[in-house]
């Protein structure tokens, strides 16, 4: 392993105002460190190994453009780059236009599944931030259809509608977990900052 | 609807259109008043830090090698030299690939005769080169004064937010820290047998974190310059 820390928050934030100042070996090293994460994280959303290419190279052009701008935002450099992901992913969504493809069950098994090794804090939890391991814990503590809801609204773009669609069941029911929910995790997650 | 008297309501429209379920009109809607509402922006980005981790609970794919050649190509990047990681697995080897050419020991040793003044003793010098073989470091030891001196030619870049670094690579291709270069690229460092001794076979030069590298045996940042001691007498 060429970094002991491949995604240690201070040497990705070193990487970045590096390709700010167009820097093409930082961008290189950050390219390298963050790229498995964020690919699996394309893929979760596109399926397709040539799509969720296409995403990560969107998202890398945009990134190396949009660093100068980076710092501004405050945010954590992995969550600034996973938004630009997750922008480019969903894009590439829109423009397919096809009906989001949707397995709840794998869905659950592979995302939500990963929250709870991750809230656990073994090998995977390596590889992820400090904010992502709280969001872990915080989401373990939610009821099921809770988490399954605000899941699934998140990797896949729905809307009220269409979660309710996912899981057969009516919107205003939908519209209360995801309500409840969020609240539950800003309190969870205003516990753990403390 | 009056957005801004309404606390509760802000706040769960801000995680809405966050987590993404807010769409249509009343996401437009929503967008339109983030203009003039400082305050609102504010809740959205607290949002953001919130929920935005999600995305880090996926299980970690490495891409294939040709998404990188692709993002390459779109934005014309130089193919980068030998990546400095490579000397973890082959550690003389990679070093040496860049060794010193003729012309820029002779080089070095112009510059160093033109520079030398009556009170020094310079007997040892190094010109460390970039990936173009263009010379960018003179690193001169004064034997009189007991002083190895550090400097940048030219142009040479320093970077603002960070600390150029020196190195000695040992013969079996351990990195040993000299120094970390000031703001303007120079250092002055006493004779030592770290930077002079004979199981030096090469110096090298790596970007780091401003204050140097984090780990003090070796470099984190890429190596961007490299060359070896030449001794005059």
């Amino acid at each position: 392993m060429p970094y002991a820390q491949p995604n240690d928050p201070e040497q990705l934030r070193t990487w970045l105002l590096g390709a700010a100042r167009k820097d093409a070996q930082a961008f290189q090293a950050l390219y390298l460190a963050t790229s498995p994460k964020l690919f699996g994280f394309a893929l979760r959303i596109l399926h397709k190994h040539e799509l969720a290419e296409e995403a990560l190279q969107d998202a890398f052009v945009a990134i190396w453009h949009a660093a100068g701008r980076y710092e501004a935002t405050l945010a954590a450099p992995m969550t600034w780059m996973t938004a630009v992901v997750r922008n480019k992913a969903f894009d590439i969504l829109r423009r397919l236009d096809a009906a989001p493809d949707i397995d709840v069950a794998r869905f659950e098994a592979e995302v939500l599944g990963n929250v709870e090794d991750t809230a656990q804090g073994p090998a995977e939890a390596l590889q992820t931030s400090s904010d992502a391991r709280a969001l872990a814990r915080c989401l373990a503590g939610l009821e099921k259809p809770q988490r399954q809801a605000i899941g699934l609204a998140f990797f896949h773009d729905l809307s009220h509608d269409e979660v309710a669609r996912q899981l057969a069941l009516p919107l205003g029911t939908v519209k209360t977990w995801i309500r409840r929910g969020l609240m539950k995790l800003k309190t969870c997650l205003a516990r753990e900052a403390a | 609807m009056n957005i801004r008297t309404n606390a509760e309501l802000r706040d769960r429209l801000a995680a809405e259109y966050v987590l993404g379920t807010l769409k249509g009109g009343a996401r437009r809607r929503f967008e339109g008043w983030l203009h003039g509402d400082a305050g609102l922006r504010q809740l959205v980005q607290e949002w953001r830090a919130r929920l935005e981790p999600m995305a880090q609970l996926t299980p970690a794919r490495p891409p294939r090698a040709r998404v990188w050649r692709n993002i390459e190509a779109r934005l014309h990047l130089e193919p980068p030299p030998k990546r400095w990681q490579l000397w973890h697995r082959d550690p003389l080897q990679w070093w040496r690939t860049l060794g010193l050419t003729g012309t820029a020991a002779a080089m070095a040793l112009a510059i160093v005769l033109a520079m030398q003044r009556p009170a020094q003793q310079i007997d040892t010098v190094a010109a460390l080169m970039d990936e173009r073989a263009q010379a960018a470091l003179l690193i001169t030891a004064d034997h009189r004064n007991g002083v190895i001196a550090v400097r940048v030619l030219g142009d040479t870049p320093v970077p603002d937010e960070r600390s150029l670094q020196l190195w000695a690579i040992t013969q079996q291709g351990t990195p040993r820290s000299l120094a970390v270069l000031d703001e303007r690229g120079n250092a002055q460092i006493p004779l030592n047998d770290r930077a002079l001794g004979s199981d030096v076979a090469l110096l090298a030069v790596s970007v780091e974190p401003k204050g140097g590298s984090p780990n003090p045996n070796a470099p984190t940042g890429p190596v961007l310059y490299k060359g070896s001691w030449v001794r005059m007498l």
